[in-house]
């Protein structure tokens, strides 16, 4: 018996060295933002040793950094997220100090932190199908989303849990979309008497409208690219907002000067183009728009950085429109 | 057969770290005002969690959902169980895989799938039934709780198939024998005689069920949120989900009631088959199982399960292949089926990141769910054949991470790896796979264990047998069913993990659910059906050959 238990412990402590190679002197990059593969290999093949990517989603974003920087462990010498996120690390003394002349002609506001770079905005937009509706019923304004005729025909995000979606309609109210509260919260009923289909987040929007199962959503427009040749097009409202994207290096980055080095890369025009161009991300670097008709043109906005507290509490006044029976 | 304290302590010591490191480590960080797990003290988040006033109708939710895809997928495995071990259905080999299909599929695939075939805008089994009978509206909504109900249970179909199919062919015939001499017809025997002696295995199916499903995501995700229905794990994923600083303690705080709600119903189970003599049907007499001959039957139930097989696991196979050759989502049409090309079965296999999950998770797969089986077997002969209070303990630890919420137990596992050297190392993957998924293996092996009267070891010893001879050449054999069960059941959950790994795996250390994940969160359902139908190839090989193993294994031991 004992040999038995012996022997299953080693053959586990045997596994430990499988697959645990981790180029160490690479500059491990952690981000939110997806599809990023194309700038990463642009930035190896011109760098040595180049950058690894690791992918970890909203939800766990803040969670997996704070733990392993708790315990001393933190492998990211470059972090990127939605900027409330980033702020949070900031706080916690997660992110290192850094200037990057990269940005020099990036908006004020998207440089103004010591730590943290913003270079894009996460924007939304109503997205719909376009073999199934008709040119004349695309909707030319956020209002036209309320008309019943969408009724049982939408998809968006859970306006009482997802963190962006909640941040998103508290900008529109922000950015006086519909002049005062009293439009607002017109066009809230509206679109909750229209009975959208509701999904966890944006990652699941397009599907059911490409598909036809809905016809219309509030979704991004960056699918319209990554998800080519799908019927996708976006409704051109006037004004788009979204949840800025920061990036910084760092605290306890193992080369600062890589990561610096990384960091005045990816905020490169060169970097940009490839992430509008490619992923269909709307960046601020001076001059770059992802290839989408009209986007060039239209008004895209930050949105404040909404605390937790606000967000559970818009959340729950959400609910009460949304989840009304 | 061993020192039996000893065995059992050194059991409760492994399997204890195993599964207690992570609980303890959500334990403190649901104690803790921080988002990590050492935080000042606070019980602000048991608060919260209880006092929400939705929370009695998502326990209610909880409860039919569990508790209705307990009962499809017991009731579906029984029949499937019975057909293909006690009857003499034709192709019966097919059905036997067929069973085990759901298993190797990504759950949230086959969620999905479901979704493509029965929405009630365009589903294609719903168009398809519109048209053939004139209907104005769609007749089945998948977004209802029935709907998930039916999902789940087909999801888990395998989970109690394996557990309950052993147990069937291990079946002494001469107490059915005994049944029909005495005059009682085929049915009344499978009610009187057949179905009770079983109880372990059903039992155990269902409560491994009911725990599984409490922890399941993507149906609740995919299929109840769009119908707005919430159970306990989209509950959780809406409190992590509201703020951008996902509070995991508060999840673990809701999670507790999962975790109290599994070690209750392993009590109960343990009561209901407290005397387990009266569940053996392997003693030293010798024993045979019989099949019962369907006579005029054969053909009309071999149609009943064919259909059965065709409409709830393979047309969502093949809606995932027809997905796998399209460019985008779109229902069946001229057009579809003209964009059709092979194009995303190229991207996945010229993609590096792909083969190299591919390779992790195989590797994960097979030592995995080797070692993890061999464990198995010594905690369910503790559990089996001590009985005590100490393998009541034993019993209820190997439950603990499992019982878990999947997206928090991953957390867990993070919080108590980082501080060992083994973090973001395939080691950290293969322990934490094995503690969560322990009762894959024990259920299994445990309802093998069950039938096999302690007069066989007793008799080996007597002829001056060591304890593990007798193990190898008398219980082993008998256990071949449950064995391969077990290790069936954990390499296809291995090949699919994801909510751990999802956590776990670093660069260098992907696996094949993340990098699903992956595509499903870009959108791109192409290349991840295409990525999901060469997860199920792989799980079918790795079960064909442990089927073949296994019925060699036992005829070996039957000739020696």
């Amino acid at each position: 018996m004992k040999k038995m238990l012996v022997l299953l412990l080693s053959l586990v402590l045997i596994c430990g060295s499988f697959g645990a190679a981790l180029a160490a002197e690479k500059i491990n990059f952690y981000a939110n933002i997806t599809a990023i593969e194309p700038i990463i290999d642009d930035f190896n093949s011109s760098h040595t040793p180049g950058a690894i990517y690791t992918r970890i989603s909203t939800s766990k974003y803040l969670a997996t950094v704070l733990t392993e920087f708790s315990a001393g462990k933190l492998r990211a010498d470059v972090l990127q997220s939605p900027l409330p996120i980033m702020q949070i690390l900031k706080e916690k003394g997660v992110l290192a100090p850094y200037k990057s002349a990269a940005a020099a002609g990036y908006p004020t506001w998207a440089q103004e932190d010591d730590s943290i770079i913003q270079f894009g905005i996460e924007y939304v937009a109503p997205i719909y199908n376009k073999d199934l509706v008709k040119p004349e019923d695309v909707p030319t304004r956020y209002e036209d989303l309320t008309d019943p005729k969408w009724y049982n025909k939408m998809v968006m995000p859970d306006p009482a849990s997802h963190a962006t979606t909640i941040s998103w309609l508290v900008g529109m109210k922000e950015a006086k979309i519909f002049g005062d509260d009293a439009g607002w919260m017109k066009f809230l009923k509206g679109l909750a008497a229209n009975k959208p289909m509701f999904v966890k987040s944006f990652g699941p929007t397009p599907a059911p409208i490409e598909s036809g199962e809905k016809v219309l959503g509030i979704s991004m427009p960056k699918y319209i690219i990554s998800k080519a040749p799908a019927p996708l097009a976006w409704a051109k409202v006037d004004t788009l907002l979204g949840t800025p994207r920061g990036i910084a290096v760092a605290a306890n980055a193992s080369d600062p000067k890589a990561a610096q080095e990384f960091v005045d890369y990816w905020l490169s025009k060169n970097a940009m183009q490839l992430l509008a161009s490619q992923v269909g991300e709307y960046v601020l670097a001076p001059g770059v728009f992802p290839p989408i008709d009209g986007i060039s043109t239209v008004k895209v906005l930050p949105i404040r950085s909404l605390s937790d507290d606000e967000i559970r509490s818009w959340g729950k006044e959400f609910r009460k429109i949304f989840y009304e029976k | 057969m061993f020192k039996k304290p000893t065995l059992t302590t050194t059991l409760i010591v492994i399997v204890g770290f195993l599964t207690l490191c992570p609980v303890i480590m959500l334990l403190l960080g649901s104690f803790s005002a921080d988002f990590v797990s050492f935080g000042q003290f606070t019980t602000i988040k048991y608060v919260e969690a209880y006092t929400d006033p939705d929370f009695a109708a998502i326990l209610w939710n909880t409860v039919l959902f569990t508790g209705g895809s307990a009962l499809v997928a017991t009731l579906l495995a029984l029949f499937l169980a019975y057909v293909n071990t006690r009857t003499d259905l034709p192709f019966k080999f097919i059905f036997k895989v067929i069973a085990i299909v759901p298993m190797m599929i990504p759950h949230i695939l086959f969620s999905v799938s479901w979704v493509l075939l029965l929405n009630p805008s365009n589903g294609t089994l719903n168009r398809l039934l519109m048209d053939l009978f004139g209907l104005k509206e769609a007749l089945f909504d998948i977004y209802t709780l029935p709907g998930m109900i039916l999902v789940e249970g087909l999801l888990d179909l395998p989970i109690a198939y394996l557990i309950i199919a052993p147990a069937m062919s291990a079946f002494d015939v001469s107490l059915e024998e005994s049944s029909k001499v005495c005059g009682a017809s085929n049915l009344r025997t499978l009610m009187k005689v057949t179905l009770p002696v079983l109880r372990p295995a059903i039992l155990a199916s269902a409560i491994l069920v009911i725990v599984r499903s409490l922890a399941s995501f993507a149906v609740p995700s995919v299929i109840g949120m769009p119908g707005r229905i919430y159970v306990l794990s989209t509950h959780i994923y809406r409190n992590i989900a509201t703020g951008f600083a996902a509070d995991f303690g508060k999840a673990a705080a809701i999670g507790m009631s999962a975790l109290a709600a599994s070690i209750t119903l392993i009590y109960v189970y343990r009561y209901l088959t407290s005397e387990s003599g009266k569940f053996v049907t392997i003693s030293s007499r010798g024993f045979k199982p019989t099949m019962i001959k369907l006579k005029k039957g054969k053909y009309p139930l071999f149609i009943v399960v064919g259909f059965l097989s065709f409409i709830l696991i393979l047309l969502p196979v093949m809606v995932l292949f027809y997905t796998s050759m399209l460019p985008y989502s779109m229902v069946p049409s001229a057009k579809a089926f003209a964009m059709m090309s092979w194009d995303n079965w190229t991207e996945v296999l010229s993609d590096p990141i792909s083969l190299l999950s591919l390779k992790n998770s195989l590797f994960l797969g097979v030592v995995g769910a080797t070692i993890g089986t061999t464990l198995s077997i010594f905690v369910s002969y503790v559990i089996v054949k001590v009985r005590s209070t100490a393998s009541g303990i034993l019993e209820s630890l190997s439950f603990l991470s499992f019982s878990f919420p999947g997206i928090v137990i991953g957390v867990g596992f993070m919080w108590f790896f980082v501080r060992t050297p083994i973090y973001g190392t395939i080691t950290a993957l293969l322990i934490g796979y094995i503690a969560t998924y322990l009762p894959y293996g024990i259920r299994p092996i445990s309802s093998a264990f069950v039938q096999i009267h302690s007069h066989l070891e007793e008799s080996s010893r007597v002829c001056g047998a060591t304890p593990f001879y007798t193990m190898r050449r008398i219980v082993i054999p008998l256990l071949i069913p449950g064995i391969v069960s077990g290790w069936i059941l954990m390499a296809s959950m291995f090949l699919r993990e994801l909510t751990l790994s999802v956590v776990l795996s670093r660069p260098g250390t992907e696996v094949l659910a993340v990098q699903i994940l992956n595509f499903a969160e870009d959108g791109l359902w192409g290349p991840l059906s295409a990525l999901g139908i060469i997860m199920i190839f792989i799980s079918s090989i790795l079960v064909i050959i442990a089927a073949v193993l296994g019925k060699k294994l036992s005829k070996m031991e039957v000739m020696n």
